[in-house]
């Protein structure tokens, strides 16, 4: 079942003008390890210590500083900060649409599920006609004292809001210019090939969180008092350059 | 906007803005700053390899603002070396390392006219590879000043056996290295070391140097800035530009020629253009070569 | 503490494999803060602190521990945590191909890229070409930071992109809150077609900046005119002027020094 809201707003766009509440999309799960003293296990906490007094710092005594050269900061305090926090809006505002599946997933932040917040005719309205254009709104709110940049998008037969993320966080894959290796066709047709037979739908409920029962597992083992086996990760030998198409081959014959 | 791609090391480069002048009004563009990285690159790399860089980019040129960078820019070839440090802050932060011409000059094309490194290497960062005397002159003091602190410093070093190095800062100070080159170094003993000679150096010619950092004691002195013994400074690199009027190179002095400038009370000697660095550098090679080579041992009282 | 790149290991599909470091795809905005002490603006430093005896913990003292009880841990040792998925610590194993558009946005978690390490730019480049002809994306497993991820691997514009997914038992399923059902009035959706088909377009990021960043650029600008920064006291709160036998020795050369000029 999603959360529970976590904030209101109303989608505008032109004449639409859709009210919603945001509940989220995504749970992680993890298993929870603390930090403890060798010597007698208590548990140790995170604090901010003065490079010249080695004592903990209390938060009042924190200061934010920019540094504009070595060793030399520009303080911000935090009034000034909160000046350049967005001024609070309910809007999310859609700029413009584009189509499904176009937004690199690369830009892909946070999911969250809207739901109508209030008459839902108008948000029925705007989730089928998404799905029947097969497209997305590109937009923009204020929340929590943050902009976001984000999709709305048709889900189930409801609306979800993705947070992206802003263009000059993303590295673009051209910047990491790779080199270009010319390849002979008949190793790209045999990988074709291969990638066909291992090719299936995706079955996102084929892959549970294994490592996390298996970490249960270990503690559990542990809480008995039995002594776990250490296993030391290996790294497989690479393909040599020379042996490829013979080990595209010998693939394709097993999976064949 | 002007773009031309060079080829450098089997990697293509695109190059931009090459027509831009950066030292306005004396006229250095940066189709000139890259001329001059790449004629003294045979000897800057060894002095920057493998050491985290810190970027002073003036895309804008001296007179317009500049961007401070540890981070190395986001927008990277995947070909270029970078470390990953942890900061005191518990911060991560991708630093780049300028191991070859080509990072050399994918570093100059974003503008950074100054290159600055610390004394430790990025897989060792608390271990100074060797100690610096940052000569700093105060109001009403010069480099000829510096240049008699230097002086002092090398006799006195010598008393301990130690050999130092000395380069100009390219603005008005010197700076003297004493290579160490030894695993077992740390800051602490470093900075300890370093203070202690200019607390006595201040002691011993209190109207030329001070070891305090305050303003009212720098007036007409000379400050042996000993702080910058510490894993988290960076000294600006040898051979490397300054941003400044003109484009002056910190560039490394024998004993000999400070000397002679010293006496004849000559302060231009002790300032060296780009032009007159790659002569000089083609000529005699890297005179601060030792610095990254020669081992020596602090001794302990 | 000093390491090169965030992962490195080995990308195999079938019997073919290759080596690879993983390089972030997200880098943070130009600006970052330093937290500073107020009364002297020297840098703080993140550390570990034992309440109990009130005193600073070095890293070697530190221990993982699972919390039974109240008070009460088990230790896991890094090595034991390995030990859980050893195989999968550094190789990522394509296990199976799939249609990239089939995933649904809601699983995309972070995104990286793999480069090619010395020795695998072949078979690299293959799988890139490959993967971009066939429109396909590769999944796996593999272990970061202690977790261990379901990723997919693509190619975008011939650099093999990973990003993890969640797994389905973290996608929380809508429930009621979209079951809303309801008639659709034909009006009003055709109404927001076309207001949709009007405002159609390409997607275009850079049309988009953080507004809260831009206004922190200039706040510095603007503070960076008033005033001139400040500076830590570089270690001037040491008082101390050394070692006295280290100033002894030292005054010793320096009047030797003297003398023999």
């Amino acid at each position: 079942m999603a959360g529970g809201t976590i904030w209101k707003g109303r989608i505008h766009c032109g004449g639409i003008d859709v009210p919603v509440k945001l509940h989220s999309a995504i749970r992680e799960e993890r298993v929870q390890f603390h930090l403890l003293h060798k010597r007698d296990n208590a548990k140790l906490r995170q604090v901010m210590i003065c490079a010249y007094e080695q004592k903990p710092v209390p938060a009042e005594e924190q200061a934010k500083g920019y540094e504009v050269e070595e060793g030399k900061y520009l303080i911000v305090d935090p009034e000034e900060l909160e000046h350049t926090s967005p001024k609070e809006s309910r809007l999310i505002e859609v700029h413009e649409f584009v189509g499904a599946g176009e937004v690199d997933p690369v830009f892909f932040g946070r999911a969250y599920y809207l739901e109508p917040d209030g008459k839902a005719s108008g948000y029925l309205a705007l989730a089928e006609a998404l799905r029947e254009t097969e497209t997305e709104g590109v937009c923009t709110w204020t929340m929590r004292k943050r902009s976001w940049f984000g999709a709305l998008q048709a889900s189930g037969n409801g609306l979800r809001l993705s947070t992206l993320r802003y263009a000059d966080e993303v590295v673009p894959a051209k910047s990491l210019e790779l080199a270009k290796i010319p390849l002979p066709e008949k190793e790209l047709k045999i990988g074709i090939e291969l990638i066909n037979q291992l090719s299936g739908p995706f079955q996102p409920e084929k892959f549970e969180n294994e490592h996390q029962k298996k970490l249960q597992h270990l503690i559990d083992r542990k809480a008995r008092g039995e002594k776990i086996a250490i296993l030391r990760p290996r790294r497989i030998r690479p393909t040599a350059p020379d042996k490829l198409f013979e080990t595209l081959e010998a693939s394709l014959k097993k999976v064949a | 906007m002007s773009r031309s791609i060079v080829e450098i090391g089997g990697r293509r480069l695109p190059l931009t803005n090459l027509e831009k002048d950066l030292y306005p009004p004396y006229g250095f563009t940066k189709a000139h700053v890259l001329d001059y990285y790449r004629r003294i690159a045979p000897v800057i790399l060894s002095h920057l390899k493998d050491r985290p860089l810190t970027l002073k980019r003036y895309p804008d040129g001296v007179e317009k603002d500049y961007f401070f960078e540890k981070r190395c820019p986001g927008h990277r070839p995947a070909w270029l070396k970078t470390a990953d440090l942890v900061r005191d802050g518990g911060e991560r932060m991708t630093v780049c390392l300028v191991n070859d011409l080509e990072t050399l000059i994918w570093v100059e094309n974003l503008a950074s006219l100054e290159l600055h490194v610390p004394l430790a290497k990025a897989v060792s960062p608390k271990t100074p590879d060797s100690i610096v005397f940052d000569l700093d002159p105060g109001e009403g003091a010069n480099v000829l000043d510096c240049a008699r602190v230097a002086l002092i410093l090398r006799g006195l070093l010598l008393e301990w056996r130690l050999a130092g190095f000395v380069k100009t800062s390219g603005r008005k100070g010197l700076h003297l290295y004493v290579p160490l080159n030894r695993k077992e170094a740390t800051f602490d003993e470093t900075k300890r070391f370093s203070k202690a000679v200019a607390v006595v150096l201040e002691k011993n010619y209190p109207d030329l140097v001070t070891s305090r950092m305050a303003k009212e004691f720098r007036k007409g002195r000379v400050f042996i800035n000993w702080s910058q013994n510490d894993a988290s400074k960076t000294m600006v690199s040898v051979y490397s530009l300054r941003a400044g009027e003109k484009p002056v190179v910190s560039f490394p002095l024998s004993w000999r020629e400070l000397e002679n400038a010293s006496e004849r009370g000559d302060p231009d000697k002790l300032r060296v253009l780009h032009s007159e660095a790659v002569r000089r550098a083609g000529k005699s090679g890297d005179l601060f070569r030792q610095v990254l080579t020669k081992k020596q041992r602090l001794p302990h009282p | 503490m000093a390491m090169q790149g965030i992962w490195s290991g080995t990308i195999s599909f079938s019997l073919v494999a290759i080596p690879v470091q993983l390089v972030r795809a997200i880098e943070p905005g130009r600006v970052s803060f330093r937290m500073l002490h107020s009364a002297d603006y020297s840098p703080l430093r993140r550390k570990m602190f034992c309440p109990e005896e009130e005193r600073i913990v070095s890293p070697e003292e530190i221990v993982r521990g699972y919390e039974i009880g109240p008070g009460r841990h088990f230790l896991i040792t890094d090595e034991e945590l390995e030990s859980v998925s050893p195989e999968r610590s550094r190789t990522i194993e394509i296990s199976e191909f799939i249609d990239l558009r089939e995933v649904d946005p809601i699983y995309y978690d972070h995104p990286y890229y793999l480069v090619p390490e010395k020795g695998g730019e072949k078979a690299y480049r293959l799988l890139a070409e490959v993967m971009e002809r066939t429109g396909k994306a590769g999944l796996a497993r593999f272990v970061l930071d202690e977790r261990e991820h379901l990723v997919a691997v693509r190619s975008a514009e011939g650099v093999l992109a990973l990003i993890t997914l969640h797994y389905a038992g973290e996608v929380l399923p809508a429930g009621d809150i979209l079951a809303a059902g309801g008639q659709i009035d034909a009006l009003e959706k055709g109404r927001m077609k076309k207001e949709i088909k009007k405002r159609m377009s390409r997607f275009d990021p850079d049309a988009y900046a953080d507004g809260r960043r831009k206004s922190l650029l200039d706040l510095l600008k603007k503070k960076a005119k008033e005033r001139p920064p400040v500076e830590a006291p570089a270690a001037e709160g040491e008082e101390t002027e050394g070692p006295a036998d280290l100033i002894a020795a030292l005054q010793k050369s320096m009047r030797k020094l003297k003398e023999d000029r």
